[in-house]
């Protein structure tokens, strides 16, 4: 988010000379062009995917496109079982981690934040929660014991994936 | 003349006279209707408000905000400029007023991530040397793993593919998540490089309303880019 704007806004003449890619185009580049292949038996509980504030709605404000389908496809390939949230999406709650939260004295706001957050986990019974964001990741981790669900797995989106390779 | 279709835009008497709006601002347009607000997690949380706070910047009530720790207690997640109906951009509103406080009173480690980014490359201090070492110690321990044997990560490679940034809590604490990616190349054949130094892949500006060192971060990002010959960039976060 910060680099993407920080190169249109300042560098726009990079994306003359050199190609970008998000950790999704990637992703589904690797999957669809066969260059890694997944067992999806790996993963053989329930899951859920959050959609971080940055990759979502904001992506979708400042560049037109919110990257809510890649990672629902590379999902599709890694899990036997996962479901949406609700809402999801755009409409998807915060964590309570974004805007550099985990790095502020106020942690009573940032835990009581995550109280809807959790709530939606909660209701789907996951024991596997998928996210591609570091302070989504963080927080996530630092509430989930108060709020009840001390056992739930938090797991990066490319860590599912890595852990899904099949090794050849 | 004859050359214009229904789609061709004219020039309009009626445009050109109606005065225009008197909007000096997007917060000049709020309808205060309160969705914002309905729709924050934060909304009551130590007099936090997405309305009131642009009420106040419509009446020029700055002073209160920039000495509060609300615009600290947004996370920017952007769900209330989402709803807004007039589009009024809430987020950029907040991380304004960030940029606003003087820099020794930004709140918590946000401002000596920056420093320490600006002054050593990334925001931990950490010394080249130090950094390398962990890099090279983490993917021998990888290379161990089996179908991963001979794995070593490409530090500087000139010409290569894709340029690789780290978070730098991965460098710090959780060594274990570095591995993540690099199993993902490996087996997918990709010509990746992470830079020995400045390779923060953060840029907590960002978060501290900070344009100026937020641009010489960016800046960083393209100079590897240009000086070890990558052809793609692999954005950070």
């Amino acid at each position: 988010m910060a680099t993407r704007s920080g190169l249109l806004k300042w560098y726009p003449e990079f994306f003359d000379k050199y190609g970008a890619f998000t950790v999704f185009d990637l992703l589904v580049d690797y999957i669809k062009s066969g260059r890694i292949k997944l067992d999806k038996s790996r993963f053989p509980m329930r899951a859920t995917y959050h959609d971080p504030c940055n990759y979502g709605r904001k992506s979708e404000e400042k560049f037109g496109h919110g990257y809510y389908d890649e990672a629902r496809f590379v999902l599709d390939n890694c899990l036997e079982d996962w479901v949406e949230l609700f809402p999801t999406r755009a409409n998807d709650f915060c964590c309570g981690g974004g805007g550099g939260a985990l790095l502020t004295p106020y942690q009573d706001a940032r835990v009581h934040y995550a109280r809807r957050k959790m709530e939606q986990i909660k209701r789907t019974g996951a024991e596997l929660l998928v996210l591609p964001c570091h302070s989504c990741h963080g927080q996530i981790k630092a509430v989930k014991e108060t709020y009840g669900m001390p056992d739930l797995e938090v797991k990066y989106l490319w860590e599912v994936v890595a852990e899904a390779l099949v090794i050849e | 003349m004859g050359t214009d279709t229904e789609t061709k835009r004219k020039q309009s008497a009626v445009k050109e006279k109606a005065p225009l709006r008197p909007v000096e601002s997007p917060m000049d347009i709020c309808l205060g209707c309160g969705t914002c607000s309905a729709g924050c997690a934060m909304t009551g949380v130590d007099g936090f408000d997405p309305r009131k706070i642009v009420r106040k910047v419509l009446m020029g009530r700055d002073a209160e905000l920039v000495g509060s720790k609300l615009p600290w207690i947004c996370t920017m997640c952007g769900k209330c400029e989402h709803a807004c109906p007039m589009g009024i951009n809430i987020v950029n509103m907040i991380r304004t007023l960030r940029g606003m406080v003087d820099r020794d009173k930004v709140p918590g480690m946000i401002q000596k991530g920056v420093e320490l980014c600006l002054e050593t490359g990334n925001n931990l201090g950490l010394p080249a040397e130090d950094f390398t070492f962990i890099i090279e110690d983490v993917a021998a321990e990888m290379a161990e793993e089996p179908g991963f044997e001979g794995f070593t990560v490409p530090i500087d490679k000139k010409g290569a593919n894709l340029l690789h940034t780290l978070h730098n809590k991965l460098v710090n604490t959780q060594n274990e998540d570095l591995v993540h990616w690099w199993k993902i190349f490996h087996m997918a054949g990709e010509d990746f490089t992470i830079p020995s130094e400045n390779w923060e892949g953060v840029n907590w500006g960002l978060f501290s309303g900070d344009d100026e060192s937020m641009k010489i971060v960016v800046g960083r990002i393209v100079e590897h880019m240009d000086r070890l010959e990558i052809k793609n960039l692999m954005y950070p976060e």
